[in-house]
């Protein structure tokens, strides 16, 4: 493990928080909605934290002009892979709220139509 | 070979994207010809030892390297296998389920996505197969319309929170290593604080993705949701592939004072499964839903054999483990299409619809309690192999009485409620009445798979050299 600058260090307890702050909403909040922002923002904790870790070893010796573009390419995959997962989750959603919909006006148009119909 | 087997199935799903008309007969075909060149490949591993491709030429490193062994190569065979079954299982029966025209491009894509997590030995390639099978997956819970959709956001939620705590563990590892490749990896550990906080990370998402207890209470929701081929396809080949990463983590990489640590949690984790879950399985009023019970509870024996492994560095718990993994995908595949050919068939969903079945689907019935039988452990069967291998360690580990007992223990009560369905099938006086003329084909194709299972007993002795060479 390399040393990492304090600056760095800022951002890895930011990207701790912002992990932090996701599972919190994940594990408690009611909202399916919500949820699914939690995980966005545990997403978003993860791939700072691999953003920041791009710049290890590179704090002492300005010289060097490059990060590590392994973790940029896994970022991009993530991300990818992120934003499809949400758009999905997102989609089953909305279909959940169509169908309760829909069976909350059969149920009342029966309650309407009144009982032994 | 590996290329092909890759290849194949997602150009098979994009095209039946384009031509939906076409569809099952593509996805059949491309099933065939994977299991054909899974076959080959595995007779290739046999002769040559284990084959690796770095793809487009790059250099090692910077490339996808794809790597077959005999283990893998064999769980390709048994996916693709399972993928034609069930594929001829839902031809047959799509116009009365009225399955999706999406089931078809899902299944290329799950196919696709088991083949590679099979061959990846990279944290990072194992991390997208992990997603693409989980997004898969999903999708293909969410085929059975409305009442499956909550399910299978729940599944999709937690599914998707396992796969951020194992990417989480995979960037603290590259972080501290630099690589990513598991054979390297495993030449530079250390066992310190970071990479056991790393490890820890992967293997709490893996075993919510896996459904090991006591992560697993999206499963039986999920799985019993599912249309009848989906939750087969499901409970027989998806929880196996986070299970194969874990195992890949811990007998690869970690440290001998880290597996020590965590070996009695395993087996610990793996009896509460064995007895929770049969307990669950024997309780539930719903057909579909004691098939589901019944995975926690099978996953249980692996997560044992791989905690009694971690142990005791044993060969035959390896063995153990993978015809374990391998006789339950075979039965549980025949357990889900059988229960669902019934419950289609009578019209019902309780296990109370069963009754009579004896009578009015004979066939059906038989597949479920021959598969049952393997799930029990009743000699000649792949789960009684698994069984014998798991005891004949612990005999010859010499003062293990209480696992002993264990197994025993959580032998009957498998055997509880498999005999529970098959109890009330024997019950003729009252028969349920099917709503149609039963089908022969779907059942018969149900029976297969248990056939199968049946049949690994007699190729035992070269099934068990395998894979007590390569358990990982």
């Amino acid at each position: 493990m390399t040393d990492l600058s304090p600056q760095l260090l800022l951002y890895i307890v930011t990207a701790g928080g912002l992990f932090g702050i996701g599972l919190y909403g994940f594990i408690v909040g009611p909202q399916t909605l919500r949820r699914i922002l939690a995980l966005n923002i545990i997403g978003a904790g993860i791939f700072m934290l691999m953003v920041v870790l791009a710049y290890r070893g590179l704090a002492d010796d300005a010289s060097l002009p490059s990060t590590d573009p392994v973790l940029h390419a896994l970022i991009l995959t993530g991300l990818v892979v992120a934003v499809s997962a949400t758009a999905f989750a997102l989609a089953l959603l909305a279909r959940l709220n169509q169908a309760k919909a829909a069976q909350c006006s059969q149920d009342q148009l029966r309650h309407k139509q009144g009982p032994g119909q | 070979m590996m290329v092909v087997l890759l290849v194949l199935p997602l150009l098979s799903a994009l095209f039946m994207l384009l031509w939906p008309r076409i569809a099952p007969l593509l996805a059949l075909l491309t099933a065939s010809v994977c299991s054909l060149v899974a076959l080959q490949l595995l007779l290739l591993v046999s002769q040559q030892g284990s084959q690796q491709v770095l793809l487009a030429g790059w250099p090692s490193g910077l490339a996808i390297s794809l790597e077959a062994n005999s283990l893998s190569s064999l769980l390709i065979l048994l996916t693709a296998l399972l993928q034609l079954l069930v594929g001829l299982y839902a031809f047959a029966t799509h116009r009365r389920d009225k399955l999706g025209a999406g089931f078809w491009p899902l299944s290329g894509m799950l196919q696709l996505g088991l083949t590679a997590l099979w061959l990846s030995r990279d944290l990072f390639n194992l991390y997208v197969c992990l997603e693409l099978l989980g997004i898969v997956a999903v999708a293909l819970v969410s085929l059975s319309g409305d009442k499956a959709i909550k399910p299978a956001l729940n599944y999709l939620l937690l599914s998707l929170f396992g796969s951020l705590c194992y990417l989480l563990g995979v960037a603290i590892l590259y972080g501290a290593y630099g690589v990513l490749d598991i054979t390297v990896l495993a030449s530079q550990w250390q066992a310190d604080l970071l990479s056991s906080t790393a490890l820890l990370l992967m293997t709490l998402g893996l075993m919510l993705k896996a459904a090991l207890w006591p992560l697993h209470g999206w499963l039986p929701a999920a799985h019993a949701a599912a249309p009848a081929p989906v939750s087969a396809l499901l409970s027989a080949l998806v929880v196996k592939g986070p299970l194969f990463i874990l195992c890949l983590l811990w007998l690869q990489l970690a440290g001998a004072t880290q597996v020590a640590a965590v070996a009695p949690w395993f087996a610990g984790c793996g009896l509460a499964a064995l007895l929770l879950g049969g307990v669950s399985a024997l309780r539930t009023p719903f057909a579909k839903n004691m098939v589901a019970y019944s995975t926690v509870a099978q996953l249980g024996y692996a997560m044992l054999a791989l905690g009694l492994l971690l142990r005791f560095n044993q060969p035959l718990f390896a063995a153990a483990l993978w015809l374990f993994v391998l006789a339950h995908a075979l039965a549980k595949a025949t357990c889900f299409l059988a229960v669902g050919e019934i419950t289609a068939t009578l019209g019902g969903k309780r296990i109370s619809t069963l009754k009579g079945a004896s009578q009015t689907m004979p066939l059906a019935m038989f597949a479920f309690a021959v598969a049952g039988g393997s799930l029990i452990g009743l000699p000649p069967s792949g789960g009684f192999l698994a069984k014998w291998a798991l005891l004949q360690g612990l005999w010859l580990q010499g003062g293990q009485l209480f696992w002993l007992l264990v197994i025993v223990l959580a032998t009957l009560l498998s055997a509880a409620y498999v005999f529970r369905a098959v109890v009330l099938a024997f019950n003729r006086a009252d028969p349920v009445a099917p709503d149609f003329a039963p089908r022969i084909l779907p059942q018969w194709l149900a029976l297969l798979p248990a056939l199968a299972v049946w049949a690994m007993a007699l190729y035992s002795e070269p099934l068990l050299q395998l894979l007590k060479q390569e358990g990982l």
